[in-house]
């Protein structure tokens, strides 16, 4: 049965993703998570989560997506039975490496190759499925016809991120933002001298990317042309495609935004709450116009 | 020993070029299924590429899309059927689905892991050594000490990039493509053009579905470091340059490394006005250093 995966940066996100319909919600783990600090739950707050969710019998999902340095992924591997201990059975990582181990070290917890690990073919999803990956994320470029082929592959769940900012550069191949900025700061949580790098999106960042993307260019060209450049981005939203990607096989079908107010983010989880659930029963589509958030989220409110 | 390598699109950049410095080239765009000439898109021509390039008594490599789609594993499929068959001995992946592919279907070819498969730790070298793979080249977000660790603790031998422009990013869109009406110029011709993109002192360099940084990375002051250190494998990224820069920088990086590898550490002046006649916005080091990878670090601070 196909799910839907809301994403939930506070409790009161994680409290509206649930009574919008989410079946399961993923949050960060404070200092552990790329996108930063201001979408990620505290072990409180994530114990609280657990039982919230368990109690409308959905699921908690764990983003551990940056990724240690061996140093500092002692301090993550010490942290991974008080997550078990509260109940949580998935975690999202982003790295072969980290995979590779937690996989071995504990095998009861079933993981998802996130976005930023790059999958785009049934080749890549293979792969992940040879390594042990309970699941692997798609971009939601990639349409029903392509994610019916990476639903070929046995022993993983395929999930796609239907809404989302399709950027210009790929998420988990970009450089731009550590190119110009590079900022270590302290590890929440971890070993005192650890230092997570500020400004890289594959090693996680406090909630900062420097948004080198978003910023107007100068392009010149070497015969003297000068225009204004500004990199495109885009609001991705596969709300009409809901079917076609139940049709394919896809598993899970998940929305990005950890940064997500409460109050952009339950209309959100709705609309494709109605979609799953016309597509489930093979109705037509709800009446809606695609999803549209506000300008002001932009590549580093997802 | 050592091996140094630099990476070519297409028939026409290989046959300008003079491969003198080199002892490997990795053929193909990653960047783009449209580039001009493509060799990864052209079966025949790659063919004869690998021909050239082995002729010389060079080795040739076959590289790979940074970022594959469906529809374009039929074609890689063609392109390592003919690669191999020419006489080619690895492919570079980036993608991991690729190298699977590459490690299932051509057990002949070596595999390099190349800098877009994400490799920033030892234990991503774990994974990918059971896919058979001989060389890696880590993220060029790690620090020169983290290359050494991985290095240090690993059986496979590392590639690492000591000048050129840095990849930093791909995409499944061209910026360039907008301005074929107001320039007059049409895809593939468009990226042929030299385009840098500035912002106050930042500066990028497009290649229309990629960005490059727009500074140098130079490591030339740092070959003795990386010798030591036991790498013996190096890249000149040449793949949106000139023929001119990729045989006068090669020629500088031949030389200096084979003084190092002797012990002569010493930099001749007529090196850094060679690689600075060629360089249009100026040197960096990557993350070599633990800094942004714009900044160049001398190596008395």
């Amino acid at each position: 049965m196909t799910r839907l995966l809301a994403p939930a940066g506070s409790p009161e996100a994680l409290q509206t993703a649930l009574d919008a319909g989410a079946e399961a919600v993923y949050v960060g783990l404070k200092g552990w998570s790329r996108g930063g600090a201001r979408g990620e739950l505290d072990w409180e707050e994530l114990a609280a989560a657990v039982r919230r969710a368990a109690d409308r019998g959905a699921e908690i999902q764990v983003a551990v997506n940056t990724i240690p340095k061996p140093a500092e992924r002692a301090a993550l591997f010490a942290a991974i039975p008080r997550v078990l201990a509260l109940g949580v059975r998935t975690l999202i990582v982003n790295d072969v490496g980290i995979l590779a181990v937690l996989r071995r070290r504990f095998p009861e917890l079933a993981l998802t190759a996130s976005i930023g690990c790059g999958a785009q073919t049934a080749a890549d999803v293979a792969f992940f499925a040879e390594l042990g990956a309970a699941a692997v994320v798609l971009p939601g470029t990639i349409g029903p016809a392509e994610a019916a082929a990476c639903c070929q592959i046995g022993g993983i769940t395929v999930e796609v991120m239907l809404h989302m900012v399709e950027e210009f550069l790929l998420l988990g191949k970009c450089w731009m933002p550590s190119y110009v900025h590079l900022k270590p700061t302290a590890l929440p949580g971890g070993l005192p001298d650890a230092m997570r790098q500020t400004g890289s999106m594959k090693r996680g960042g406090v909630g900062a990317c420097f948004r080198i993307c978003q910023q107007p260019w100068e392009l010149t060209t070497e015969d003297g042309q000068r225009e204004s450049q500004l990199f495109p981005s885009r609001q991705l939203s596969r709300l009409g495609d809901v079917a076609g990607y139940l049709a394919a096989g896809v598993g899970v079908l998940k929305l990005q935004g950890r940064s997500l107010p409460p109050a952009l983010l339950g209309p959100l989880v709705a609309r494709y709450r109605r979609a799953l659930d016309a597509a489930r029963a093979g109705e037509p589509g709800p009446e809606a116009a695609e999803p549209t958030l506000p300008d002001q989220w932009t590549v580093v409110g997802r | 020993m050592f091996e140094l390598t630099t990476s070519i699109s297409n028939l026409r950049h290989l046959r300008a070029s003079d491969l003198g410095p080199y002892d490997a080239v990795y053929l193909g765009n990653i960047y783009c299924r449209r580039y001009e000439g493509n060799l990864l898109e052209r079966p025949a021509e790659l063919r004869e590429a690998v021909g050239l390039v082995r002729d010389q008594g060079k080795r040739a490599y076959l590289t790979t899309y940074a970022a594959p789609r469906e529809d374009a594993l039929p074609v890689l499929r063609r392109a390592l059927e003919a690669a191999a068959g020419a006489g080619a001995e690895a492919v570079e992946a980036h993608a991991l689905g690729v190298l699977k592919l590459v490690h299932d279907e051509f057990p002949g070819l070596s595999i390099h892991a190349g800098n877009f498969a994400n490799v920033y730790t030892d234990a991503g070298v774990e994974v990918l050594e059971r896919y058979g793979v001989s060389r890696i080249t880590p993220n060029y977000e790690l620090t020169l000490d983290e290359v050494d660790a991985i290095a240090a603790g690993s059986g496979v031998p590392l590639e690492v990039l000591v000048h050129g422009k840095l990849p930093l990013g791909v995409s499944e869109s061209c910026i360039l493509l907008e301005y074929e009406p107001t320039w007059g110029v049409r895809c593939p011709d468009l990226c042929q053009r030299e385009v840098f993109l500035h912002r106050e002192d930042w500066a990028l360099k497009s290649v229309g579905t990629g960005i490059l940084s727009g500074r140098d990375v130079c490591l030339l002051e740092h070959l003795p470091r990386l010798l030591t250190a036991g790498h013996r494998h190096f890249r000149i990224e040449a793949v949106s340059e000139s023929p001119a820069y990729r045989r006068d920088v090669g020629a500088v990086y031949r030389d200096a490394l084979a003084r190092a590898l002797a012990g002569d550490v010493g930099l001749d002046p007529r090196w850094s006005q060679t690689l600075g006649a060629h360089s249009k916005v100026g040197f960096c080091n990557g993350f070599a250093f633990g800094k942004s990878g714009m900044e160049y670090v001398s190596p008395g601070r």
